[in-house]
Protein backbone atom coordinates (compact mmCIF):
# COMPACT_ATOMS: atom_id res chain seq x y z
CA UNK A 1 0.00 0.00 0.00
CA UNK A 2 2.93 2.31 0.67
CA UNK A 3 3.93 2.04 -2.94
CA UNK A 4 0.46 2.73 -4.27
CA UNK A 5 0.35 6.40 -5.34
CA UNK A 6 -3.44 6.59 -4.97
CA UNK A 7 -3.27 5.27 -1.43
CA UNK A 8 -0.44 7.66 -0.62
CA UNK A 9 -2.45 10.54 -1.99
CA UNK A 10 -5.55 9.54 -0.02
CA UNK A 11 -3.65 9.41 3.24
CA UNK A 12 -1.77 12.64 2.59
CA UNK A 13 -2.39 15.16 5.40
CA UNK A 14 -3.27 17.91 2.92
CA UNK A 15 -5.97 15.72 1.39
CA UNK A 16 -7.21 14.98 4.89
CA UNK A 17 -7.33 18.69 5.73
CA UNK A 18 -9.19 19.41 2.49
CA UNK A 19 -11.72 16.67 3.22
CA UNK A 20 -12.29 18.09 6.70
CA UNK A 21 -12.69 21.64 5.41
CA UNK A 22 -15.02 20.70 2.56
CA UNK A 23 -17.22 18.32 4.54
CA UNK A 24 -17.30 20.49 7.66
CA UNK A 25 -17.78 23.64 5.59
CA UNK A 26 -20.72 22.19 3.68
CA UNK A 27 -22.45 21.20 6.89
CA UNK A 28 -21.79 24.55 8.60
CA UNK A 29 -23.08 26.40 5.53
CA UNK A 30 -26.24 24.34 5.23
CA UNK A 31 -26.99 24.12 8.94
CA UNK A 32 -27.09 27.85 9.68
CA UNK A 33 -30.44 28.64 8.00
CA UNK A 34 -31.91 25.52 9.56
CA UNK A 35 -30.69 26.64 12.98
CA UNK A 36 -32.29 30.03 12.44
CA UNK A 37 -35.57 28.67 11.02
CA UNK A 38 -36.39 25.41 12.79
CA UNK A 39 -40.07 25.80 11.90
CA UNK A 40 -39.36 25.81 8.17
CA UNK A 41 -36.87 22.99 8.48
CA UNK A 42 -39.35 20.89 10.47
CA UNK A 43 -41.82 21.24 7.60
CA UNK A 44 -39.23 19.93 5.18
CA UNK A 45 -38.51 17.00 7.49
CA UNK A 46 -42.22 16.28 7.63
CA UNK A 47 -42.33 16.19 3.85
CA UNK A 48 -40.16 13.07 3.77
CA UNK A 49 -42.90 11.12 5.59
CA UNK A 50 -40.37 8.89 7.33
CA UNK A 51 -40.92 10.15 10.85
CA UNK A 52 -43.97 10.07 13.04
CA UNK A 53 -45.40 13.62 13.19
CA UNK A 54 -44.67 13.74 16.92
CA UNK A 55 -40.96 13.40 16.16
CA UNK A 56 -40.77 16.00 13.41
CA UNK A 57 -40.35 19.10 15.55
CA UNK A 58 -37.76 17.47 17.82
CA UNK A 59 -35.68 16.52 14.80
CA UNK A 60 -36.22 19.97 13.26
CA UNK A 61 -34.86 21.60 16.42
CA UNK A 62 -31.92 19.28 17.17
CA UNK A 63 -30.62 18.01 13.81
CA UNK A 64 -29.32 21.38 12.53
CA UNK A 65 -27.31 21.85 15.74
CA UNK A 66 -25.75 18.41 15.40
CA UNK A 67 -24.77 19.33 11.84
CA UNK A 68 -23.38 22.69 12.94
CA UNK A 69 -21.37 21.45 15.94
CA UNK A 70 -19.95 18.41 14.13
CA UNK A 71 -19.11 20.63 11.14
CA UNK A 72 -17.27 23.15 13.30
CA UNK A 73 -15.43 20.37 15.15
CA UNK A 74 -14.35 18.86 11.85
CA UNK A 75 -13.09 22.15 10.45
CA UNK A 76 -11.05 23.00 13.56
CA UNK A 77 -9.83 19.42 13.90
CA UNK A 78 -11.47 18.69 17.25
CA UNK A 79 -12.47 15.01 17.55
CA UNK A 80 -12.16 14.72 13.76
CA UNK A 81 -12.94 11.00 13.54
CA UNK A 82 -15.99 11.28 15.80
CA UNK A 83 -17.21 14.35 13.92
CA UNK A 84 -16.71 12.62 10.58
CA UNK A 85 -18.57 9.59 11.93
CA UNK A 86 -21.51 11.80 12.94
CA UNK A 87 -21.63 13.60 9.60
CA UNK A 88 -21.11 10.40 7.62
CA UNK A 89 -23.92 8.80 9.60
CA UNK A 90 -26.18 11.77 8.89
CA UNK A 91 -25.39 11.55 5.19
CA UNK A 92 -26.27 7.85 5.24
CA UNK A 93 -29.57 8.72 6.94
CA UNK A 94 -30.26 11.43 4.36
CA UNK A 95 -29.63 8.94 1.56
CA UNK A 96 -31.93 6.40 3.21
CA UNK A 97 -34.71 8.94 3.78
CA UNK A 98 -34.31 10.34 0.28
CA UNK A 99 -34.36 6.87 -1.23
CA UNK A 100 -37.56 5.99 0.61
CA UNK A 101 -39.19 9.26 -0.43
CA UNK A 102 -38.23 8.89 -4.08
CA UNK A 103 -39.15 5.21 -4.16
CA UNK A 104 -42.62 6.18 -2.98
CA UNK A 105 -42.84 8.80 -5.69
CA UNK A 106 -42.98 11.79 -3.34
CA UNK A 107 -42.51 15.11 -5.09
CA UNK A 108 -40.93 17.10 -2.26
CA UNK A 109 -38.31 19.73 -1.53
CA UNK A 110 -34.87 18.42 -0.66
CA UNK A 111 -34.22 20.91 2.12
CA UNK A 112 -30.52 20.41 1.59
CA UNK A 113 -29.37 23.95 0.95
CA UNK A 114 -32.46 25.90 1.81
CA UNK A 115 -32.88 28.82 1.61
CA UNK A 116 -29.54 30.02 0.22
CA UNK A 117 -29.86 28.30 -3.12
CA UNK A 118 -33.60 28.25 -3.44
CA UNK A 119 -35.67 25.17 -2.95
CA UNK A 120 -34.47 22.13 -4.82
CA UNK A 121 -36.68 19.19 -5.56
CA UNK A 122 -35.45 15.94 -4.10
CA UNK A 123 -33.84 14.03 -6.95
CA UNK A 124 -31.63 10.97 -7.32
CA UNK A 125 -28.54 13.03 -8.16
CA UNK A 126 -28.73 14.68 -4.75
CA UNK A 127 -28.39 11.24 -3.20
CA UNK A 128 -25.29 10.66 -5.32
CA UNK A 129 -23.84 13.93 -4.02
CA UNK A 130 -24.44 12.76 -0.45
CA UNK A 131 -22.69 9.49 -1.28
CA UNK A 132 -19.66 11.42 -2.53
CA UNK A 133 -19.59 13.40 0.71
CA UNK A 134 -19.58 10.12 2.63
CA UNK A 135 -16.27 9.34 0.93
CA UNK A 136 -14.89 12.56 2.43
CA UNK A 137 -16.08 11.41 5.86
CA UNK A 138 -14.47 8.00 5.35
CA UNK A 139 -11.17 9.62 4.46
CA UNK A 140 -11.21 11.57 7.72
CA UNK A 141 -12.23 8.53 9.74
CA UNK A 142 -9.47 6.35 8.32
CA UNK A 143 -6.69 8.93 8.14
CA UNK A 144 -7.57 11.73 10.55
CA UNK A 145 -5.50 14.89 10.60
CA UNK A 146 -5.34 17.76 13.03
CA UNK A 147 -5.87 21.42 12.29
CA UNK A 148 -2.50 21.83 10.63
CA UNK A 149 -1.45 19.08 8.25
CA UNK A 150 2.18 19.60 9.23
CA UNK A 151 1.44 18.59 12.81
CA UNK A 152 0.64 15.07 11.76
CA UNK A 153 3.65 14.92 9.51
CA UNK A 154 5.92 15.82 12.41
CA UNK A 155 4.32 13.21 14.60
CA UNK A 156 4.85 10.42 12.07
CA UNK A 157 7.42 7.91 13.33
CA UNK A 158 10.46 7.32 11.20
CA UNK A 159 10.18 4.57 8.67
CA UNK A 160 12.05 1.37 9.49
CA UNK B 1 13.67 -0.14 13.94
CA UNK B 2 9.93 -0.27 14.24
CA UNK B 3 10.32 -1.70 17.74
CA UNK B 4 12.01 1.49 18.82
CA UNK B 5 8.80 3.46 18.39
CA UNK B 6 7.50 4.81 21.64
CA UNK B 7 3.88 4.47 22.67
CA UNK B 8 3.57 8.24 22.42
CA UNK B 9 4.52 8.09 18.75
CA UNK B 10 1.88 5.50 18.08
CA UNK B 11 -0.82 7.51 19.82
CA UNK B 12 0.07 10.57 17.80
CA UNK B 13 -0.79 8.75 14.56
CA UNK B 14 -4.15 7.18 15.11
CA UNK B 15 -4.34 5.10 11.96
CA UNK B 16 -6.39 1.91 11.90
CA UNK B 17 -3.27 -0.19 12.28
CA UNK B 18 -2.31 1.56 15.49
CA UNK B 19 -5.78 1.73 16.94
CA UNK B 20 -7.59 -1.03 18.68
CA UNK B 21 -10.95 -1.44 20.28
CA UNK B 22 -10.24 1.40 22.67
CA UNK B 23 -9.78 3.81 19.74
CA UNK B 24 -12.97 2.65 18.07
CA UNK B 25 -14.73 2.97 21.41
CA UNK B 26 -13.41 6.47 21.94
CA UNK B 27 -14.50 7.48 18.42
CA UNK B 28 -17.99 6.14 19.06
CA UNK B 29 -18.11 7.76 22.48
CA UNK B 30 -17.02 11.07 20.97
CA UNK B 31 -19.75 10.79 18.33
CA UNK B 32 -22.39 10.11 20.97
CA UNK B 33 -21.18 13.06 23.04
CA UNK B 34 -21.31 15.36 19.98
CA UNK B 35 -24.85 14.25 19.10
CA UNK B 36 -26.24 14.47 22.64
CA UNK B 37 -24.54 17.78 23.50
CA UNK B 38 -25.58 19.35 20.18
CA UNK B 39 -29.17 18.16 20.58
CA UNK B 40 -29.34 19.63 24.08
CA UNK B 41 -27.86 22.86 22.76
CA UNK B 42 -30.53 22.92 20.07
CA UNK B 43 -33.32 22.39 22.58
CA UNK B 44 -32.03 25.19 24.81
CA UNK B 45 -31.55 27.54 21.84
CA UNK B 46 -35.06 26.74 20.61
CA UNK B 47 -36.46 27.51 24.04
CA UNK B 48 -34.73 30.89 24.09
CA UNK B 49 -35.45 31.81 20.46
CA UNK B 50 -38.42 33.98 19.48
CA UNK B 51 -38.83 31.63 16.49
CA UNK B 52 -38.81 28.58 18.72
CA UNK B 53 -41.32 25.82 18.06
CA UNK B 54 -42.98 23.34 20.43
CA UNK B 55 -41.01 20.10 20.63
CA UNK B 56 -44.19 18.09 20.67
CA UNK B 57 -46.56 19.71 18.17
CA UNK B 58 -50.03 20.07 19.65
CA UNK B 59 -51.68 19.42 16.32
CA UNK B 60 -49.87 16.16 15.61
CA UNK B 61 -52.42 13.96 17.20
CA UNK B 62 -52.86 10.28 16.61
CA UNK B 63 -54.00 10.36 12.98
CA UNK B 64 -50.86 12.04 11.71
CA UNK B 65 -52.95 13.68 9.03
CA UNK B 66 -53.06 17.08 10.64
CA UNK B 67 -50.23 19.55 10.06
CA UNK B 68 -47.38 18.97 12.47
CA UNK B 69 -46.60 22.54 13.34
CA UNK B 70 -48.30 25.41 15.01
CA UNK B 71 -48.66 28.31 12.60
CA UNK B 72 -46.96 31.62 13.38
CA UNK B 73 -48.84 33.86 15.80
CA UNK B 74 -51.70 35.72 14.14
CA UNK B 75 -51.91 33.36 11.16
CA UNK B 76 -54.96 31.15 10.92
CA UNK B 77 -55.17 27.83 9.16
CA UNK B 78 -57.94 26.35 7.06
CA UNK B 79 -58.51 22.65 6.53
CA UNK B 80 -59.21 20.80 3.30
CA UNK B 81 -62.97 20.59 3.73
CA UNK B 82 -63.30 24.26 4.62
CA UNK B 83 -61.04 25.21 1.72
CA UNK B 84 -63.21 23.21 -0.69
CA UNK B 85 -66.32 24.81 0.79
CA UNK B 86 -64.83 28.30 0.41
CA UNK B 87 -63.92 27.50 -3.19
CA UNK B 88 -67.42 26.30 -4.10
CA UNK B 89 -69.05 29.22 -2.26
CA UNK B 90 -66.61 31.65 -3.93
CA UNK B 91 -66.16 33.22 -0.52
CA UNK B 92 -62.37 33.50 -0.65
CA UNK B 93 -59.56 34.50 -2.97
CA UNK B 94 -57.04 31.69 -3.34
CA UNK B 95 -53.39 32.62 -3.63
CA UNK B 96 -50.98 30.01 -4.99
CA UNK B 97 -47.55 30.68 -3.47
CA UNK B 98 -45.71 28.05 -5.52
CA UNK B 99 -43.21 28.98 -8.26
CA UNK B 100 -44.66 30.08 -11.61
CA UNK B 101 -43.81 26.86 -13.42
CA UNK B 102 -45.65 24.72 -10.88
CA UNK B 103 -48.59 27.11 -10.95
CA UNK B 104 -48.70 26.88 -14.74
CA UNK B 105 -48.78 23.08 -14.61
CA UNK B 106 -52.02 23.20 -12.67
CA UNK B 107 -53.61 25.19 -9.86
CA UNK B 108 -56.89 25.80 -8.11
CA UNK B 109 -59.19 27.56 -10.62
CA UNK B 110 -59.36 31.26 -9.87
CA UNK B 111 -56.23 31.22 -7.72
CA UNK B 112 -53.70 33.95 -8.42
CA UNK B 113 -49.99 33.22 -8.35
CA UNK B 114 -47.89 35.18 -5.83
CA UNK B 115 -44.62 33.40 -4.98
CA UNK B 116 -42.79 34.94 -2.00
CA UNK B 117 -39.69 35.84 -4.03
CA UNK B 118 -41.70 38.08 -6.36
CA UNK B 119 -44.23 39.24 -3.79
CA UNK B 120 -43.87 42.99 -4.36
CA UNK B 121 -44.21 42.84 -8.15
CA UNK B 122 -47.04 40.36 -8.17
CA UNK B 123 -48.90 42.12 -5.38
CA UNK B 124 -48.78 45.42 -7.23
CA UNK B 125 -50.19 43.71 -10.33
CA UNK B 126 -52.98 42.03 -8.39
CA UNK B 127 -53.53 44.64 -5.67
CA UNK B 128 -57.09 45.49 -6.63
CA UNK B 129 -58.18 41.89 -6.69
CA UNK B 130 -56.44 41.07 -3.43
CA UNK B 131 -57.82 44.11 -1.62
CA UNK B 132 -61.38 43.38 -2.72
CA UNK B 133 -61.33 39.87 -1.26
CA UNK B 134 -62.89 39.47 2.16
CA UNK B 135 -60.99 36.26 2.89
CA UNK B 136 -57.69 35.12 1.43
CA UNK B 137 -56.56 31.50 1.39
CA UNK B 138 -52.87 30.91 0.67
CA UNK B 139 -51.45 27.54 -0.27
CA UNK B 140 -48.29 25.93 -1.61
CA UNK B 141 -47.31 22.31 -2.32
CA UNK B 142 -48.05 20.79 1.06
CA UNK B 143 -47.32 20.85 4.74
CA UNK B 144 -43.56 20.76 4.19
CA UNK B 145 -43.38 24.04 2.27
CA UNK B 146 -43.20 27.45 3.89
CA UNK B 147 -44.00 29.67 0.91
CA UNK B 148 -47.66 29.99 1.88
CA UNK B 149 -46.67 31.08 5.40
CA UNK B 150 -44.25 33.62 4.04
CA UNK B 151 -46.83 35.13 1.71
CA UNK B 152 -49.48 35.12 4.45
CA UNK B 153 -47.15 36.94 6.82
CA UNK B 154 -46.41 39.54 4.15
CA UNK B 155 -50.14 40.07 3.58
CA UNK B 156 -50.71 40.48 7.31
CA UNK B 157 -47.84 42.97 7.47
CA UNK B 158 -49.49 45.17 4.87
CA UNK B 159 -52.76 45.18 6.76
CA UNK B 160 -54.82 42.34 5.32
CA UNK B 161 -56.94 40.90 8.11
CA UNK B 162 -58.52 37.59 7.16
CA UNK B 163 -55.66 35.55 5.78
CA UNK B 164 -55.80 31.76 6.10
CA UNK B 165 -53.18 29.18 5.31
CA UNK B 166 -54.30 26.01 3.62
CA UNK B 167 -51.40 23.98 5.01
CA UNK B 168 -52.21 20.66 3.40
CA UNK B 169 -51.85 22.49 0.12
CA UNK B 170 -51.99 21.54 -3.50
CA UNK B 171 -51.29 17.82 -3.12
CA UNK B 172 -54.13 17.35 -0.65
CA UNK B 173 -56.41 19.35 -2.94
CA UNK B 174 -55.61 17.13 -5.90
CA UNK B 175 -55.81 14.03 -3.73
CA UNK B 176 -59.31 15.00 -2.66
CA UNK B 177 -60.36 15.47 -6.26
CA UNK B 178 -60.53 19.25 -6.02
CA UNK B 179 -60.95 21.18 -9.29
CA UNK B 180 -57.74 22.01 -11.13
CA UNK B 181 -56.91 24.32 -14.00
CA UNK B 182 -53.87 23.99 -16.25
CA UNK B 183 -52.00 26.97 -17.68
CA UNK B 184 -50.70 30.31 -16.46
CA UNK B 185 -54.10 31.99 -16.27
CA UNK B 186 -56.05 32.09 -12.96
Amino acid sequence: MKGNPVARLLRHPVVGALCRLVLGGVFIYTSLPKVMHPDEFARLVYGYRVLHPDMVNLVGVTLPWVELVAGVFLVVGLLPRSSALVLGGLLALFIGAGFLALARGLDIECGCFFPFMGDHKLTWDLLVRDAVLILFALQVMVWPSGFLPARRRRARPSEP
Amino acid sequence: MARSLSRKDLRSQPTPSSSGRSTIGSVLLGAVVIVVASALLGIVANRLSPRGIPLLPPSAEASGETPPLALPAGVLGIGLEDALAAFHARSALFIDARPENEYAEAHIPGAVNIPPYSFEDRYLELMEQVEEASTIVVYCSGVECSDSIEVAERLLEIGRADVRIFEQGWRAWVGAGGPALEGPQP
